[in-house]
């Protein structure tokens, strides 16, 4: 079996549902553009509409058919997208991860400054920021189809454009090129790629 | 051939019933079957389906409003989850004792207490023992095409018997996978339009549900019973044009996988079903020769089809998402009943069981392995050590 690759995004319920499922639903069809085998889901539990919750969105990639479609959580994220930064304060963003994986932060703040709120920074190879809300200024709010990921109406408006980009950047995982194709937002996507920092730690 | 779309059980629930053209839908929110009324209530205000989409008050309401409807003549779809479920059990018996072909769509919830959105069968095989006819998908694919089989045998004027489609909450009903829909050419030669017996009339006053004396209660039951009887043929039959007529190769009713040379073998129904073909897998390249086999309906119970699958296995272990509190397995439902199918066998496998995925928990890979360990074990010492093992306990 083909190694599947897992990345884990975090967003916050109800006001962010919308911008967190838009990461995954891009990068997954990103992929399957590169003709990767890809799922993208919510975490069932985190899903209920409570108003900013941590909820989690996953995306699982590989080469070949995925087998354990249905186990229900990424249990070792390679890589985690935070898409609002208050998240990495008092929970384990980066459980499961083993060493080396790669966290991308959507914040104004500067690396550093992120790595001293993360008591656990030694399991990263890759710190990257990028200030996704101050490229758009647009999160979207949407309450329909907000069950099971099925919504994939209009995606990338918001701040989820600049996001998916600086994941491209970062990972290598998709393409830019793909995601033009995808977002509606393609100039904040492109900001997000090309204005991401990115720190590799040792 | 169509192109395979990803969506989730949810979806292909609500593309199912609009292939089928029902008539009558009626709604009730909770998780996590909702996001299939939500599907449908888009595709009736697209005018994409032509249906009258009513909103139920309550569990109880909704079974209400779909049975006037059948009876009146429409195919009538309703659904829910877990405590809504056993809500609306009052409604069940009549249901099926009327012969009102409805059709409900279960993503299953665990019950409370406490609150849990976590998938478990314990929600639909509450109502088993209420006559209607009851099944699980083990994909969004299968979702969709057991939509269709379902009305098919349920319509049948040899059966005439509600139907729940029954899918695990989250792992089937929210994780999009790969689903061919059909062609309406193809629906349309698989499944004829709903034809009542007797419905409601203005122009020819018929009663239904009446009162009736003690003395007509047996023959009643007896009646119901026996038409459980010509079930299997029925649904035989229509699982052979299903897979004639759409591509497909399902088994009627157990999913057998790799089970003719298998010495130890997993009794499984529903998603779990998906993480141990996996596991069957492994374990054959590891030399042990398991397998599985994955039960398609529990009502009707396919008692002999069990025995002839299973009967030549030396230990087999049933993996239970429902609870049976205080059962003669002291564990879960499933296992009385196989054990049951293979008790007139003259050398009968060893059966035991494993509760696993409840309150919506993962059974994971390694479950599996550990699982067939204790299986090999009751091979090896020529008995089970315990009818029931809770699984990560």
């Amino acid at each position: 079996m083909a190694k599947v690759h897992e990345i884990t995004v975090w967003a916050r319920g109800v006001i962010m549902d919308k911008e967190g499922r838009d990461v995954i639903n891009i990068f997954a069809q990103a992929a399957q553009m590169e003709g990767k085998f890809a799922q993208a889901f919510d975490n069932y539990e985190d899903l209920p509409d409570r108003v900013l919750v941590t909820v989690r969105k996953y995306v699982r990639l590989s080469d070949e058919e995925i087998e354990h479609k249905y186990v229900y959580t990424n249990d070792k994220p390679e890589v985690v997208v935070i898409t609002e930064a208050t998240i990495v304060k008092g929970i384990d963003i980066l459980r499961g991860m083993e060493k080396g994986g790669t966290l991308i932060i959507n914040t104004n703040r500067s690396i550093d400054d992120m790595l001293k709120l993360i008591p656990n920074a030694n399991l990263l190879g890759t710190v990257a920021t990028v200030d996704a809300d101050a490229i758009t200024g647009v999160r979207t709010v949407d309450f329909s189809g907000s069950e099971g990921g099925v919504d994939t109406s209009g995606i990338g408006k918001g701040i989820a454009s600049p996001m998916t980009g600086a994941i491209a950047k970062v990972t290598g995982m998709i393409k830019k090129e793909n995601l033009a194709k995808i977002v509606s937002d393609v100039s904040g996507m492109e900001r997000g790629y090309n204005e991401v920092k990115i720190k590799k730690l040792g | 051939m169509a192109k395979a779309k990803m969506l989730t059980g949810c979806r292909a629930a609500a593309e199912g019933a609009k292939a089928a053209e029902v008539e009558v839908i009626c709604s009730y929110p909770i998780r996590p079957y909702t996001a299939i009324m939500m599907e449908l209530a888009k595709m009736v205000a697209n005018g994409e389906l032509n249906a009258e989409f009513v909103h139920g008050e309550g569990e109880h309401a909704q079974l209400s409003v779909v049975l006037g409807a059948c009876a009146a003549g429409a195919r009538a779809y309703t659904g829910s989850s877990g405590v809504g479920v056993t809500y609306a059990m009052e409604l069940y018996s009549p249901m099926a004792g009327g012969r009102y072909p409805v059709q409900m769509t279960i993503a299953d919830r665990t019950l409370d207490p406490p609150g849990d959105f976590g998938s478990e069968h314990t929600d639909a095989m509450c109502t088993r023992d209420n006559g209607w006819l009851l099944g699980w998908a083990c994909s969004p694919q299968e979702v969709y095409d057991n939509t269709l089989i379902a009305y098919r045998v349920g319509e049948d004027h040899r059966v005439m018997l509600p139907q729940m489609v029954c899918q695990d909450g989250y792992f089937i009903s929210h994780i999009p996978d790969k689903v061919t829909l059909g062609e309406m050419s193809q629906v349309k030669e698989f499944l004829p339009p709903y034809r009542p017996i007797g419905p409601l009339s203005l122009t020819h006053p018929v009663s239904h549900g009446p009162q009736i004396r003690p003395d007509q209660g047996a023959p009643m039951d007896a009646m119901r019973a026996q038409t459980f009887l010509a079930v299997p043929k029925v649904i035989e039959e229509a699982t052979a044009d299903f897979n004639r007529i759409f591509g497909r190769n399902y088994d009627p009713f157990v999913e057998q996988y790799k089970l003719a040379d298998a010495e130890i073998a997993f009794f499984i129904m529903g998603a779990h079903s998906n993480t141990c073909r996996t596991a069957v897998d492994r374990l054959r390249k590891q030399g042990v020769k398991a397998g599985m086999a994955r039960l398609r309906w529990v009502r009707p119970w396919p008692t002999h089809q069990l025995a002839t699958a299973l009967g030549h296995v030396k230990a087999i272990g049933v993996v239970e998402t429902s609870t049976s509190y205080g059962g003669a397995m002291r564990g879960g439902n499933l296992i009385h009943e196989l054990r049951a199918s293979l008790y007139d066998l003259d050398e009968r496998p060893l059966v035991t069981s494993f509760m696993g995925g409840l309150g919506g928990e993962t059974i994971w890979p390694a479950d599996f392995d550990n699982m067939a360990k204790v299986l090999t074990q009751a091979v090896k010492e020529k008995k089970v050590r315990n009818y029931v093992q809770w699984l990560g306990m």
